[in-house]
């Protein structure tokens, strides 16, 4: 009985997670599907080949890579040394500085947006790479910081102390044994800012004013001018990399999660 | 081979008022295996890592054969660690872990396997290079975390209450082989823990730590047998204490009055008759414990704790006994 209900809830949850990109894939290879038909009725790759040999298409997948490559490295760069001074350590203000670190989860994205915009149009940062890049950087890091801090919090010191100890400079000790152990919360620190500057729409408008195109605003711009087949197009290509990524990741990341698990 | 000498380290840790380490001094020996006793929280654990480099003292010097180690880096002192907890690396097998100090050193990978290979016998666990820490028990872990402690022929041995988190038949196991390797490797060593038996059973000399200073430092058995501070005497379990004029039998006459003595509860006998150098007393407590049995006995206005190998008389609540403070066994403390 209760395998059954498990393997019920188990296949409407993929359900849940598969049917939109059946029906984006769906929408994406017909055309001219109208109500009442239950499917479509005529069949083509055209669209799809249309969409995918623009160059426009092309330069914004490359562009938003970059950029939320660029975002998620720095993230961590910037989220590591914050988590783990507020994961290990006690110190007077501690809350605050959560509060601090959290506030651009809390603030309205519109409004860091325009402040930006205007600042950056002052100091030459609006319209450019380098700029969005930036902007990106602060949704991100609540979250980087936040996977990474609950990470430290599990850690211990005492490892680092033992790898010294046994003759390791602090750098092999950093990289050997805080890293690797790390590991798995850093993938996933990684993703997070990854997904979120991947899918940011408002604040690489903003910024970026037209000049940085990622796949975002080339789909924002597709929705609004309303061939279903295009935007489908768009919808998939724009979900491609976070399930290529979580499917790449997934499997490995349970793995080492369960052997990390034995230790505590 | 390396003889340590800590000489008047201080330590106190900011947001707080108290000094973990006063004054701190102790010379250790080439090849001796020191135990550090003392309640939790009394420096114990400090002082090791003023040792390693994880902390460094507001003042004073650490040593080793003559020279100071407070300005050389924490990996290149030559001072290895094992805690409660083995912290073995959990994504590296046991022969990587085992190896990880001399890998660190760059040793020649040949060299690595064979050292970890001896390692492994010398700790009784041959053939588990291939097993990930998480694979083994707590004892066998803290194995291992010796073996990789050992391995790179460290100047110093730390151990910090290594045994402690282990069942009493692993632990006695584990006593032995720690106190056979570091013998067999001769590498003087710093051993810490809360427990009394531990300590006597393992170390050289033992020094009893109060509130961040030594009271006592001494071999096991003169610490046991004839603690010379009333401090020293209440860790080394000793509870009865008897002014010079509450003696039963007065051996000296005179100017005795102003001395302490004290008697180890073993000595003590509790008996039903009255005799020479004994006392009346009632029973208030009598707990068979196996191999002996405590007695709890007021005697005028003292509580005087006994405890008599088997076999011997049990009493009830209340019961009238006489009390024996056997003069040879009683002996005289700094008050």
């Amino acid at each position: 009985m209760r395998t059954i209900l498990a393997y019920s809830l188990r296949f409407i949850l993929y359900l849940i997670l598969i049917a939109p990109i059946l029906l984006f894939i769906t929408y994406a290879f017909s055309t001219r599907w109208f109500f009442p038909q239950t499917f479509p009725v005529e069949w083509t790759a055209s669209t799809v080949q249309r969409a995918i040999q623009d160059s426009r298409t092309f330069s914004s997948i490359t562009q938003g890579l970059m950029i939320s490559m660029l975002v998620s490295i720095f993230s961590l760069l910037l989220g590591f040394p914050a988590a783990r001074v507020l994961g290990l350590r006690k110190f007077r203000g501690r809350q605050l500085i959560w509060l601090l670190f959290f506030l651009p989860t809390v603030v309205p994205p519109l409004a860091i947006g325009m402040g930006l915009n205007i600042l950056f149009l002052r100091i030459g940062l609006a319209g450019t790479v380098t700029g969005v890049v930036l902007a990106h950087i602060i949704p991100t890091l609540p979250y980087t910081i936040f996977t990474l801090s609950s990470a430290f919090a599990r850690y211990d010191e005492n490892y680092e102390f033992q790898a010294l100890a046994l003759g390791a400079s602090p750098l092999q000790s950093f990289l050997k044994v805080t890293l690797r152990m790390l590991l798995p919360s850093l993938v996933v620190a990684a993703l997070f800012a990854f997904l979120i500057s991947w899918s940011q729409y408002l604040l690489t408008l903003l910024i970026g004013g037209g000049q940085v195109i990622t796949l975002p605003i080339l789909l924002f711009a597709a929705a609004s001018g309303g061939n279903p087949a295009t935007i489908a197009t768009l919808s998939l290509l724009f979900i491609a990399p976070p399930v290529l990524v979580i499917v790449a990741t997934a499997r490995q990341l349970n793995q080492h999660g369960a052997g990390i698990r034995e230790q505590y | 081979m390396t003889t340590v000498n800590i000489i008047s380290l201080n330590k106190t840790y900011p947001n707080q008022s108290a000094p973990v380490l006063k004054d701190f001094s102790l010379s250790i020996r080439d090849g001796e295996m020191i135990a550090l006793l003392g309640p939790s929280g009394m420096g114990k654990s400090t002082l090791l890592k003023l040792i390693t480099g994880i902390e460094r003292p507001d003042s004073g010097d650490i040593q080793f054969d003559g020279s100071s180690i407070l300005t050389v880096d924490p990996n290149k002192r030559g001072a290895v660690l094992m805690f409660q907890k083995s912290y073995l690396f959990p994504f590296l097998n046991v022969e990587d872990n085992i190896g990880f100090g001399l890998k660190m050193q760059s040793a020649p990978l040949q060299t690595i396997r064979a050292e970890v290979k001896r390692m492994l016998k010398l700790i009784g666990l041959p053939g588990i290079e291939s097993r990930k820490p998480g694979q083994l028990s707590g004892g066998e872990q803290q194995r291992v975390a010796l073996a990789r402690a050992l391995v790179t022929n460290p100047k110093l041995l730390l151990l910090d209450e290594p045994l402690s988190s282990l069942d009493t038949e692993v632990r006695m196991n584990l006593q032995e082989a720690i106190r056979v390797i570091q013998r067999e490797l001769g590498v003087t060593t710093i051993f810490v823990t809360h427990d009394l038996g531990e300590a006597m059973a393992m170390s050289d000399r033992m020094a009893l730590l109060l509130n961040g200073e030594i009271v006592a430092l001494d071999t096991p058995e003169t610490l046991f047998h004839r603690p010379r501070s009333l401090a020293a005497a209440r860790f080394m379990g000793v509870s009865t204490f008897l002014n010079a004029d509450q003696l039963p039998v007065k051996n000296e006459a005179g100017s005795v009055s102003k001395k302490l003595f004290a008697i180890r509860p073993e000595h003590i006998r509790v008996q039903k008759e009255g005799c020479d150098q004994s006392m009346p007393g009632v029973v208030s407590d009598c707990v068979f414990r196996g191999e002996y049995v405590e007695y709890l006995v007021e005697v005028g206005d003292m509580n005087v704790r006994a405890r008599m190998s088997m076999p011997a008389p049990m009493f009830g609540h209340g019961e009238h006994v006489y009390v024996k403070f056997p003069r040879e066994n009683l002996f005289e403390i700094e008050n």
